[in-house]
């Protein structure tokens, strides 16, 4: 049995799909594709299908992934590629398809590029010289209170063309994983900015041991 | 009613894409309104001779269930030069950002705004949906009524079921097709091209669409009426205009190749899995049965063409569910042939197989073997009636021991959950009847533990019981609706002749029943009603939570119109009726001689055992079966 990994980007009005319908729409999109995908054994036999560090609604990404198994000795990647591409919706472009070299618990952090409207300087210069930031966050047990600046001290950004934009590395992993909407959310709370001309991409993820997650 | 809106056709798809971005984040599920799922039709609007926007006046997990626009929107879309796209009912709060940002309702597939297309075609499924309608207009800065749209609006018209009697709604429609649309709508669509090349006006337009087979323009006819208020005559007040309007249907189903290529919704619709209707119409007569009545005559498709296109179906959309739709699969007489064809490939194709309509009278061993192999969920019957002398008034031809068999056969399949839809405010009911609703529960549960059953393992029944609505073109469109106090004790009743906790009972509140009665049986003079109701806020009136009874009691009085002329009167059977230029099929003289038979208690066979004279043969042009044939 082999583990496969497929990465797409999730751009544009994709970026409302939310994780449940995600699974529901990969899920039929490799059946449409017709590839010799594993299915569970049992009495619903379904595809089997696992997404790791799922992003949050509304946000973009360049680097999503989900793993599939298949009984396939040594399956034609090209191939596969080639079969769920079209089988893809408006928005979920498929990037690659591979071997799943590590293991999903490996993840640790991910990269964000954040862009605000220029105005939006003025906020970042004031984060940047706060002591603390304080913003509540929700866990399965309930809201915690934690301290942005631990995790992003400062951020350096450049303005262009209107856009004020930046890029982060935030914890991604299983012990703790921080939303970029934290900060996205206190800057806008705090300054005024208005959501929807707040953009968070997701770029790149990383394993514990700093290599990107393959 | 003037809007406060800029003329909504200045704005164009790039700016309610702009604007979109301000409101997605604020709504629920935004993924309603972007589109872009698998198999929405993409076209250049540049080269596109016909753009027609279908609507569905509830919300999109609604809409994306219905049959009826997947299989128009593929064959509208087949025509290269012609692009039928998408629009839903907003939610409340996604209806609340538009208002405030300015944008007007668009179409999923390409973000035009709708006042910019050539067609608006709405679905007519559910009388309480009429208001969502307007507030769809609304939301397009369309003018509600018809005479107050010249040929710079789009051409506003309307299918589905409703348009048997859609007089209520006859002022806010250019358009009306009565019928099956496969043929009418791609007929329309045709004609309105020309028209638009040959540059004609609106009345000349209208003209036109009249001679299209089904096609009812309601502003071609005047209505008089009698001092007493009932209708006098309806009568054409043009040339063009047929003296009655005769329903347009397809008279071989596989003629049509079922849809294909359904739209895959990206959230979850409330029938969301494939499904292919395997015949039309219904053989078996039930008195109260609107659909049963309007969708004759019974019309199959055939084994290999289901088998066919359900598995095109399943893999052009990835589902995993598949479903036989229609009034009453398991009359389909090749019904074995149709499983097992499925069964050839279903396994293999990791798709399982549903029937949602079986009947008690002929559901078999074999048909529980050949639908169950994957899933064992509950099962549910129609009894409709609680005692065989209302079944019988109904023409509901179950009886007693037909449920005992079924529901034996299921419990040894491993069922443990049953469940019985009932109706309560049926002709000639007594609480003896309503009793009977309790009694046959109570017998299912006793059934259940005469027979052996896994240790530990208990039964569960559940009673639903609807509140009766006389609806036009049905044997009951003659009755007086029960009312709401009636129905209130009736309830009362049967809640104390359930004892058993093996029993639950599920009913609704009848005020939403009162108004479906009241513009079910309606006539144009509803129209003010709806439009004031809406005015002062009435929309999402299938929702509970939105519905009003007040605000509609309100514009009612203010319009002096008495609701319970419409839905508490018995009609003559010599009445004209707001629908009787509106010609279904089934005669008006069949019609009053079933309810007769019904007061009497007399049944009527089904129609592939003994045809019963309907009139609706006369859409085939000869016998809808062939007698002489030994059917079952």
């Amino acid at each position: 049995m082999n583990t496969v990994r497929i990465w797409f980007e999730k751009r544009g009005e994709a970026a409302y799909i939310s994780l449940l319908d995600l699974q529901r729409v990969m899920h039929r999109a490799l059946k449409r594709s017709g590839l010799p995908v594993w299915y569970t054994k049992g009495f619903n036999p379904h595809i089997y299908l696992a997404f790791s560090c799922p992003l949050a609604l509304g946000q973009e990404s360049l680097c999503e992934s989900c793993e599939v198994k298949t009984e396939e000795e040594s399956p034609n990647y090209d191939a596969w590629a080639e079969a769920l591409r079209p089988a893809l919706p408006e928005g979920l472009r498929l990037v690659s398809i591979g071997p799943a070299v590590m293991k999903m618990g490996r993840i640790q952090a991910a990269d964000y590029t954040i862009t605000l409207p220029a105005d939006a300087a003025q906020a970042l210069d004031a984060y940047n010289a706060q002591q603390s930031v304080l913003v509540e966050k929700k866990t399965k047990s309930g809201k915690k209170q934690l301290d942005l600046k631990q995790y992003i001290p400062s951020v350096s950004y450049t303005v262009k063309e209107n856009q004020a934009s930046f890029a982060i590395r935030l914890p991604a992993g299983d012990a703790l994983n921080l939303n970029p909407a934290l900060l996205v959310g206190y800057l806008q709370e705090q300054y005024g900015l208005p959501a929807w001309q707040c953009h968070i991409l997701r770029t790149r993820i990383y394993a514990e041991d700093g290599r990107e997650f393959r | 009613m003037p809007t406060n809106r800029e003329d909504p056709r200045t704005m164009n798809a790039a700016e309610v894409q702009q604007a979109l971005k301000q409101v997605l984040m604020e709504v629920q599920k935004p993924a309603r309104y972007t589109g872009g799922e698998f198999n929405s039709v993409i076209k250049d609007a540049d080269k596109m001779d016909v753009r027609f926007a279908f609507c569905f006046p509830d919300t999109y997990e609604i809409g994306m269930s219905f049959l009826g626009e997947k299989i128009l929107y593929e064959l509208l879309n087949r025509h290269e030069n012609w692009w039928c796209e998408r629009a839903f009912m907003p939610w409340t709060d996604m209806k609340a950002q538009m208002e405030a940002h300015n944008v007007p309702l668009y179409t999923l597939e390409s973000k035009t705004p709708l006042s910019q297309f050539d067609i608006i075609g709405f679905t007519l499924e559910y009388e309480l949906c009429y208001t969502n309608i307007l507030a769809m207009l609304r939301l397009s800065g369309i003018p509600l009524r018809a005479e107050d749209r010249d040929e710079s609006w789009p051409l506003i018209i309307a299918g589905g079921p409703c348009v048997c009697n859609a007089e209520p709604m006859a002022d806010f429609f250019d358009v009306m097709q009565l019928g099956e649309g496969e043929q009418m709508l791609q007929d329309i669509c045709a004609a309105v091209e020309e028209g638009k090349k040959q540059g004609l006006n609106k009345q000349q337009l209208l003209e036109k669409l009249a001679g299209i087979p089904g096609v009812y323009i309601p502003s071609f006819y005047d209505v008089t009426y009698l001092p007493d208020g009932r209708i006098d005559s309806v009568r054409p007040n043009n040339p063009h205009a047929p003296e009655k309007i005769t329903k347009a249907i397809v008279k071989d189903l596989d003629t049509f190749v079922p849809p294909e290529n359904f739209i895959v919704p990206m959230i979850g619709a409330v029938q969301d899995r494939a499904c292919v209707e395997v015949l039309r119409g219904c053989v078996r007569g039930c008195r109260f049965c609107q659909a049963g009545q309007i969708y004759r005559p019974f019309r199959e498709r055939s084994p290999k063409l289901i088998s066919d296109s359900a598995r095109a179906l399943c893999r052009n959309t990835g589902y995993d569910e598949l479903s036989l739709t229609s009034l009453s699969t398991s009359d389909h007489s090749q019904l074995e042939e149709v499983l097992d064809r499925l069964n050839a490939w279903a396994e293999a194709d990791h798709v399982s197989l549903s029937l949602p309509s079986l009947r008690v009278d002929n559901f078999s061993q074999s048909l529980v073997e050949k639908t169950t192999k994957v899933r064992k969920s509950g099962l549910t019957f129609a009894a409709e009636a609680g005692t065989q002398r209302l079944r019988d008034v109904i023409n509901k031809n179950v009886t007693w021991e037909q449920i005992e068999r079924t529901c034996t056969i299921a419990f040894r399949e491993g069922y443990t959950s049953v469940k019985l839809y009932f109706m309560m405010g049926l002709p000639t009911e007594t609480l003896e009847d309503i009793k009977g609703i309790a009694d046959t529960a109570q017998k299912v549960v006793d059934l259940y533990y005469s027979l052996d059953h896994a240790k530990g393992k208990g039964v569960q029944v559940t009673i639903s019981v609807a509140c009766f609505v006389p609806k036009p073109d049905t044997p009951f469109q003659f009755c007086a609706q029960d009312r709401r106090e009636t129905l209130r004790e009736k309830q009362k009743y049967l809640l104390s002749c359930v004892h058993s906790r093996k029993i639950k009972v599920n009913y609704h509140d009848s005020a939403t029943s009162v108004l479906e009665g009241v513009f079910a049986k309606g006539d144009r003079r509803l129209g003010r009603v709806i439009e004031m109701a809406f005015e002062n806020g009435a929309f999402f009136d299938t929702w509970e939570e939105y519905f009003d009874y007040d605000r509609w009691l309100a514009a009612f009085q203010a319009c002096g119109i008495d609701p319970d002329f419409y839905n508490y009167r018995e009609i003559a059977l010599d009445e004209v009726t707001p629908w009787a230029h509106l010609d279904v099929g089934v005669s008006q003289a069949f019609l009053a001689r079933e309810y007769q038979k019904a007061l009497r208690a007399e049944t009527t066979q089904p129609c592939n055992r003994q045809c019963s004279g309907c009139g609706a043969n006369k859409l085939l042009g000869g016998p809808c079966f062939e007698y002489s044939k030994d059917l079952v």
